[in-house]
């Protein structure tokens, strides 16, 4: 059970990180000074601080966020975001920091006449981006982005201090209750490996795929 | 032989440059050029390195936007504007983007796409910008790669070609669009010398067609054998133009007679 909610957390936060990453990154290239600041002050803290540091801010800071956000368009409650929620915005934002750097260095990666030659073709913008800039940006970026998703996988053990009940939450609690911490944490760190291992693999396999006709020769 | 037959001034001018300029920052690299392509015309562009020849080519199909002057291609003048920093921007992007498929560009570095095998380059304009239905281009590009002497790599990717044939490949794609214009920017200079020739044949054998095309080239014997008309270039402007046989034989420029003597006696 607690398996299943840390893959949940992960998987949304290494999306959503992925989403945050790919507008970081264009804001890092972009060519206005104001969008180039936004993106590196960003980046330069959440990767500057501790990462249960943005969780606490997040989980604690949040709802007050959130609610007098509510009020200003009137509403008076109090707005409450649950520990997923917060869990996945947290790591997503820190996932995120790390996704901006690796597409922005994939991005670069991109020979320029590969960019020229689809111009040269009359393709539009959106076309080049589509066709040509994503999936070359793709294999530059996956060897990083697997570091990334190793780190935001492992993160979400931090968001155990939110009481949501992923895999590290739950043997803590196992652990306590039973008195065999040893056995619990032990089988916890054996799960998480098993993880990492697996996703490990996975990427291996995109990475081959995305590398068609790149290494082979 | 081979030698091109004069083109009639009377053909339609498939594309015309008038008075370019171009700056890159201090350093003007065009000086006022101006030059017209009648439909059928091979003009090879020569001169040293820094001359502006591939610039000029490059302005033509606005992968470089020129600084001041006109671009018309096959009647249509391209539209520019200048944005309030004063740099030189084209008005309507789709213009462009309409202009640019009936211009084939070849360059020195091929620029094939990694990423797709031989086959999926070539297909992969005319599916994508022209909307042509995916077997028409299929059957088209398997065409295109016979007749360039590749079809049996069709479904290898860029990396496992040779230089050679990669440049042919990327001919190839260019054709795919069926453009009026065919540029080619340096294409045998990326490759080792005994590649050289198989481009050559191919290029030779598009100008026997009646394709109209501008070369930028440093293959002097080349130049004269496919040439209409030969420009050579100095420091951004038109040193001297005409047929091959007066430009490579007899040139009235005493620029144009150092280079040859360079060129001749020495790679070529």
């Amino acid at each position: 059970m607690g398996t299943a909610m840390t893959v949940a957390v992960a998987v949304s936060a290494f999306a959503f990180g992925i989403l945050v990453g790919s507008l970081g990154a264009s804001a890092k290239l972009s060519h206005s000074l104001a969008l180039n600041v936004v993106a590196d002050v960003y980046t330069t803290i959440v990767r500057g601080i501790p990462e249960l540091l943005v969780i606490y801010l997040l989980f604690f800071g949040g709802s007050g966020v959130a609610s007098s956000i509510a009020a200003a368009f009137g509403y008076d409650g109090r707005v409450d975001l649950n520990a997923f929620t917060i869990g996945v915005l947290a790591v997503g934002l820190i996932s995120g920091a790390y996704s901006t750097e690796v597409i922005r260095g994939a991005v670069q990666s991109v020979p320029f006449g590969q960019i020229e030659a689809a111009r040269a073709c009359g393709m539009s913008r959106w076309l080049i981006l589509r066709r040509v800039l994503v999936p070359q940006t793709l294999r530059f970026a996956l060897p990083g982005l697997g570091n990334v998703w190793q780190l935001t996988l492992k993160d979400t053990a931090l968001v155990s201090v939110t009481a949501l009940a992923e895999l590290m939450r739950v043997t803590h609690l196992a652990a306590g209750a039973t008195r065999q911490p040893f056995l619990f944490y032990g089988t916890a760190a054996v799960l998480y490996l098993m993880l990492t291992t697996v996703s490990t693999a996975l990427f291996n396999r995109a990475e081959i795929s995305a590398n068609r006709g790149v290494r082979r020769a | 032989m081979h030698r091109h037959p004069p083109v009639s001034d009377s053909a339609p001018a498939a594309v015309v440059v008038e008075d370019l300029h171009k700056r890159f920052g201090e350093l003007e690299v065009l000086k006022g050029v101006s030059l017209t392509a009648h439909e059928g015309d091979v003009i090879t562009l020569i001169g040293s390195s820094g001359s502006g020849k591939s610039t000029l080519l490059r302005c033509i199909n606005m992968l470089e936007i020129p600084d001041d002057g006109r671009v018309v291609i096959g009647g249509e003048a391209i539209a520019l504007k200048k944005t309030r920093g004063g740099a030189s921007v084209p008005a309507d992007s789709r213009q462009v983007e309409r202009m640019r498929t009936r211009l084939g560009m070849v360059f020195q570095s091929f620029n094939l796409w990694t990423h797709m095998t031989i086959l999926q380059n070539v297909i992969e304009a005319p599916v994508h910008v022209l909307g042509v239905p995916k077997a028409e281009a299929v059957d088209r590009a398997r065409m295109l790669l016979d007749k360039v002497g590749i079809l049996a790599k069709a479904d290898a990717y860029p990396v496992q070609l040779s230089g050679g044939q990669q440049q042919r490949a990327a001919i190839a794609r260019a054709l795919a669009m069926q453009p009026k214009v065919m540029l080619f920017d340096e294409p045998t200079s990326a490759l080792d010398p005994e590649l050289v020739g198989e481009v050559l044949r191919v290029i030779r054998q598009l100008a026997d067609e009646g394709n109209t095309m501008i070369l930028v080239t440093h293959e002097m014997g080349f130049a004269r054998e496919v040439a209409s008309k030969v420009v050579f270039l100095h420091q951004g402007r038109i040193e001297e133009e005409g047929s091959p046989d007066k430009v490579l034989t007899n040139p009235d420029s005493d620029r144009v007679r150092q280079f040859l003597s360079r060129h001749l006696s020495g790679a070529a």
